[in-house]
């Protein structure tokens, strides 16, 4: 079995480099690594936060908002200088930097309340859904990627591949309502929508499973494939490593850290944008049904607030998941 | 190891012999792909003409009737809508508007990703540098969230969906046009006709771009299911198109809150939707396969 192992991908045998700077060399690249990822983080908050000012220096204009609608215009010409509002640009975008260097990007017209806070109180929900459905994502792209990508061209190959693409090519939200009409609503066997009890979990899970196992699945055949047609494989299987074994033991710890970077990626995603809309659709008391209703009722710093922290995170994502995979890859790992 | 015998199944090479047997439509699947985009552009053409009826004449009378109805004002193919909407009529007209989006904001993106990598790749240096930065960047962004809020600050309509769509496609674009330009840069071709003094108009315009088209084809065909649906997202969200204006999108929120009474209002759009992206997503695999062999 050992011996099956160890032909596995072993780093090249360079010719020249001891053990000590290669080690070094590791360190130093993982090193680089985050600081890459932490200067683009850097680089699209900074875009985000320009971006979000200049049009809302353009085209919103709070004041409206704020004031009574009877307000003639020399008091909302008061109004816009008590709130700095009449002020060059520069100054404002200043002023704008200084409190967000403070965390603190306004008050929510709608909630009374710093946006921040309405945003922290839901994030919560949001990340848990988020965790749930990569995991039920990760569970359905490996198990038809493993089952596709062993049997090439079979049936069961074909009809995996087919549902891949399928959920690879229908609306986030379409899948959700489709699973609320037919498990809620015909055989009403679970809730529609809301949070009050575990099983409201399992509609949003699935639709966010499917979703996303689609491209998992995908990838995860492709490796498996790939695999297969290694050495390694062909010598196990001519000592008589049982099949099962043989993906168990060997195909599958060696697929694992290209599926766990996938995964992770997918579970960016969701932050990213496919979680809202399920999120409204199942009325789950997330980030996406603020959102859109402070959207509705142009309360800007709520939406800015959470594409703020979602960026973040993100980025935090994003960044684990390289890290992850930089130290899962064992031709990237010290010896 | 010696315990086990020869293992029963052996799907390794077992799986490869029943070639024979194949199915006769594999490899010909392609043919309904195009009829289905085939019709739907023809909708998103001719619509007005070929939807069987006024899409916006209300009649209570006939509210939420189910799919197959039929009443004086003829056949309800997929059933009316709360105002009494013929809704197959709907999806129709409502074909031209998501496909308009889809198709000027892929475009565009494409234009700004193949600008965008064509100079990254040719001129490399610093551009390069900024270029990939900038891609990598926006990468990590949260667009949807960030289209909400622009959309909402910006005011949603129809031409701020286009203007704002392709940034979900442009770095990706620009990432493969990149590679590729620098795999033609070093062709004997590119290479020759530098040195027959060709000046950079002539060899981007003349050269690289007739090389780069089938990739542009090919990526334009992977973008445009994206764009849509992600359209069809922010529509459903209230952040995309707004009423009267019609795209799937519209009619899958429309139909939302008559989930438990009128099932066909969710589905049969999102339906036309599926089919659609679908369509597309084959026939980009079809191609990849094609350029494969």
């Amino acid at each position: 079995m050992t011996s099956t192992q160890q032909a596995a991908p072993a780093p090249a045998a360079a010719p020249g480099p001891a053990p000590r700077t290669r080690r070094s060399r590791t360190r130093s690249s993982l090193g680089r690594l985050v600081l890459s990822r932490l200067r683009d983080a850097v680089i699209v908050q900074f875009l985000v936060v320009v971006t979000i000012f200049v049009i809302g220096f353009y085209v919103g204009d709070p004041v409206t908002a704020f004031a009574p609608p009877d307000a003639t215009e020399e008091q909302l010409a008061q109004l816009r200088h008590s709130l700095g509002l009449d002020q060059p640009f520069w100054v404002q975008f200043a002023r704008y930097l200084e409190n967000l260097i403070q965390l603190d990007v306004g008050t929510s017209v709608w909630q009374q309340r710093p946006a921040m806070d309405a945003v922290w109180e839901v994030i919560g929900n949001t990340v848990l859904l988020a965790v749930l459905g990569a995991i039920a994502a990760a569970i359905f792209g490996v198990v038809g990627g493993v089952l596709a990508g062993t049997r090439p061209g079979s049936l069961t190959d074909r009809v995996i591949n087919l549902i891949a693409v399928v959920s690879l090519s229908v609306a986030s939200f379409w899948i959700g309502l489709l699973l609320i009409i037919i498990f809620a609503v015909r055989l009403d066997l679970v809730p529609t929508s809301g949070l009050y009890e575990w099983r409201s979990l399992i509609l949003p899970v699935a639709t966010l499973g499917f979703i996303h196992g689609g491209r998992i699945c995908q990838v995860t055949r492709s490796v498996v494939l790939d695999e297969m047609s290694k050495p390694y494989v062909l010598v196990a299987r001519s000592r008589g490593l049982p099949w099962r074994r043989l993906v168990a033991r060997h195909i599958l710890r060696n697929v694992a850290a290209t599926v766990l970077t996938t995964a992770g990626w997918e579970f960016a995603r969701m932050f990213g944008g496919s979680i809202y809309p399920i999120e409204v659709v199942f009325a789950w008391p997330g980030l996406g049904p603020l959102m859109t209703t402070a959207a509705h009722r142009h309360d800007f710093a709520i939406v800015e607030a959470a594409v703020l922290i979602t960026g973040a995170l993100v980025i935090l994502v994003n960044l684990v998941v390289d890290v992850a995979s930089h130290l899962l890859d064992r031709r990237l790992r010290p010896q | 190891m010696d315990q086990t015998p020869a293992p029963p199944a052996d799907p390794v090479p077992a799986r490869r012999t029943p070639r024979l047997r194949r199915n006769p439509l594999r490899g010909r699947l392609w043919v309904l792909w195009v009829a289905v985009l085939g019709v739907i552009a023809l909708w998103a053409v001719a619509g007005n003409l070929l939807a069987p009826m006024d899409p916006y004449a209300q009649l209570p009378a006939v509210r939420l009737l189910p799919p197959l109805a039929r009443t004086e004002a003829g056949l309800h193919l997929l059933g009316t809508d709360a105002l009494g909407r013929d809704l197959f009529s709907q999806i129709v007209v409502a074909s031209r508007l998501t496909l308009l989006i889809g198709t000027c904001a892929t475009l565009i993106g494409l234009a700004v990703g193949a600008v965008v990598g064509i100079c990254a790749g040719y001129f490399g240096g610093w551009i390069d540098r900024v270029a990939m930065r900038l891609t990598e960047a926006q990468t990590a962004m949260p667009m949807f969230l960030f289209a909400i809020l622009l959309m909402a600050v910006a005011g949603p309509s129809v031409a701020n969906l286009i203007a704002l769509l392709p940034t979900f496609i442009w770095p990706t674009v620009a990432r493969v046009i990149r590679a590729e330009t620098l795999r033609l840069r070093t062709e004997p071709f590119v290479v020759g006709a530098i040195a027959l003094g060709a000046n950079r108009r002539q060899v981007v315009f003349n050269h690289l771009l007739p090389n780069l088209t089938p990739r542009l084809a090919v990526l334009f065909v992977i973008d445009v299911g994206q764009i849509v649906l992600a359209e069809a997202g922010l529509s459903f969200l209230g952040a995309g198109v707004q009423e009267p204006d019609l795209t799937w999108g519209v009619l899958i929120a429309e139909g939302r809150p008559y989930l438990a009474v009128a099932w066909w209002l969710t589905v049969m759009p999102g339906l036309a939707l599926a089919a659609a992206v679908l369509s597309v997503s084959m026939l980009s695999r079809e191609m990849e396969r094609r350029s494969q062999t």
